[in-house]
């Protein structure tokens, strides 16, 4: 039944997103072919409205993203709609596996179509070269690889979103368990988890610090002058104390909406 | 076996008690009224059988099983509001029928889409609000579910309609199963009801089979409706 409710759900966010998607690399090709080096002032003025746009749209894939994973969890599970989905022959675990997994591949989407418009509106061997350079100077500095930089990269941008993902998630499945108010209770209650979420990894990391010297510079000294393992170690801590996180919040998900729901 | 049993239920929304101490058995192949005045608590019953609503305290039995999985296979459901997804089309719609429920009968669907002029290939959103419930009935009616629930099935649409729908779940459920309806509309429905159930205040005023109730009050379940909520 997962599968089939997956289904669904893809479905549901192919059509909202995939004009986002087409239109993020329409204006990188059209970025890419107005990228002439000697071209008219008219040329020149639509190349820029042109990679503006491509730029408003990779805003657009995240921004929007996000927040199509929020409303399709509410509306799905609480609002009109909800009436369906809880009278499915489906567990609520599947119910919540489902938007979950919905959300993991639409942002690995969403980030492959991100990088394709970038590659296809700016990829030339120069820049590619000067991006490599540029690399090899951060990772010579932290005395790290530069696949090693860039996955970490990746992982810790990622990670850090979907946290974002699942505080609203939980925000919404509690706040529609209030009798009033219900969407603006999600709102605060999605804000406060992302603040608690925040402060939490933060404070860890602090601890951390205690028993680490290198780490604890980074709370102490005003200079970047520190020892650059700091930083591997700060990507690796933060990286596992926000999985850490996501997948309690997701443990907690799942029991409150074994609970019960309440559907207006 | 009773098809449904509720044991001392309970349901309260902050300190009010919208559910009192509900006790109720349903046994098979019953047409059965769910009758009371605005806010009397049909709608909330109807939710918690349904699980979506958390009961307070009590305890419903569907066949044995509590509230869940099992219950939600035999169980259709028709509730009082659009709730189907409005960007899809209505092919779409019997297609995620059929694709979740492995008692509906799609090809019966189509046969009675097509007896209410309403076309699979229009999207639900561009059709009249009377036409997305009768969309609504099809799909519940071409389950072969043991407990068909229908919560105000007759509150969008014109008496001759109404007519055709009271038809079409007549003819449209095998006689093992049992038909809850909840209602404003008495008189329109009284001529198929084998049993009535009267909610007011959140408890169960009465649980009679419709003819001895008829007989022993000498009026129709109508009159008697209006008798007991002084309308």
């Amino acid at each position: 039944m997962l599968i089939k409710l997956l289904k669904y759900d893809l479905k549901y966010m192919i059509k909202n997103m995939s004009v986002f998607y087409i239109l993020a690399i329409f204006f990188a090709i059209l970025s890419r072919l107005l990228s002439l080096p000697e071209q008219s002032i008219m040329l020149k003025i639509i190349h820029k409205i042109s990679s503006g746009c491509m730029i408003a749209m990779i805003a657009n894939i995240i921004i929007n993203g996000m927040i199509r994973s929020w409303v399709r969890f509410r509306d799905s599970l609480f609002k009109d709609e909800s009436y369906l989905t809880h009278t499915l022959p489906v567990t609520k675990n599947e119910l919540y596996d489902s938007k979950f997994i919905q959300t993991l591949i639409f942002f690995f989407v969403g980030f492959a179509v991100v990088l394709l418009s970038i590659f296809i509106a700016y990829y030339t061997p120069d820049t590619w070269n000067t991006l490599k350079d540029q690399l090899n100077l951060i990772t010579t500095g932290f005395n790290m690889s530069t696949i090693f930089f860039i996955m970490m990269s990746i992982i810790l941008i990622f990670l850090e979103l979907f946290n974002a993902i699942q505080c609203g998630l939980l925000g919404i499945i509690i706040g529609y368990a209030k009798n009033n108010n219900k969407s603006a209770f999600s709102m605060l209650f999605g804000f406060v988890f992302y603040l608690i979420s925040q402060l939490l990894v933060l404070g860890l990391v602090f601890v951390y610090g205690i028993f680490d010297s290198s780490v604890m510079e980074l709370f102490k000294s005003a200079t970047i002058s520190i020892d650059v393992n700091a930083f591997k170690t700060l990507a690796i801590v933060s990286s596992t104390l926000y999985l850490s996180i996501i997948i309690i919040m997701k443990i907690t998900c799942k029991r409150l909406l074994n609970k019960g729901v309440n559907i207006e | 076996m009773e098809l449904l049993k509720i044991n001392n239920l309970n349901k309260k929304f902050d300190d009010k008690y919208i559910l009192k101490d509900i006790n109720l058995t349903i046994s098979n192949g019953k047409i059965i009224g769910l009758l009371g005045k605005n806010g009397a608590g049909k709608t909330t019953l109807i939710k918690i059988i349904n699980d979506l609503l958390t009961p307070t305290s009590g305890e419903i039995l569907i066949k044995g099983n509590k509230v869940g999985v099992e219950t939600k296979k035999i169980i259709s459901y028709l509730p009082e509001r659009t709730y189907l997804n409005k960007q899809m089309k209505v092919k779409e719609i019997l297609n995620y029928f059929a694709d979740f429920y492995e008692n509906f009968d799609i090809q019966k669907a189509k046969k009675l889409l097509e007896d209410l002029d309403l076309d699979i290939n229009q999207n639900l959103s561009k059709m009249s609000k009377g036409m997305q419930e009768k969309v609504g009935l099809v799909l519940v009616m071409s389950r072969e579910a043991d407990l068909y629930i229908l919560d105000e099935p007759l509150g969008g649409v014109d008496p001759a309609t109404r007519d055709y729908i009271l038809d079409t779940i007549l003819s449209n459920f095998n006689e093992n199963a049992s038909v809850i309806i909840s209602t404003h509309l008495i008189s329109d429905i009284e001529r198929i009801l084998d049993e009535v159930i009267f909610i007011d205040n959140g408890s169960i005023a009465i649980h009679s089979n419709t003819d001895e109730l008829r007989t022993k009050e000498n009026a129709s379940i109508d009159e008697i409706f209006r008798r007991m909520f002084k309308c």
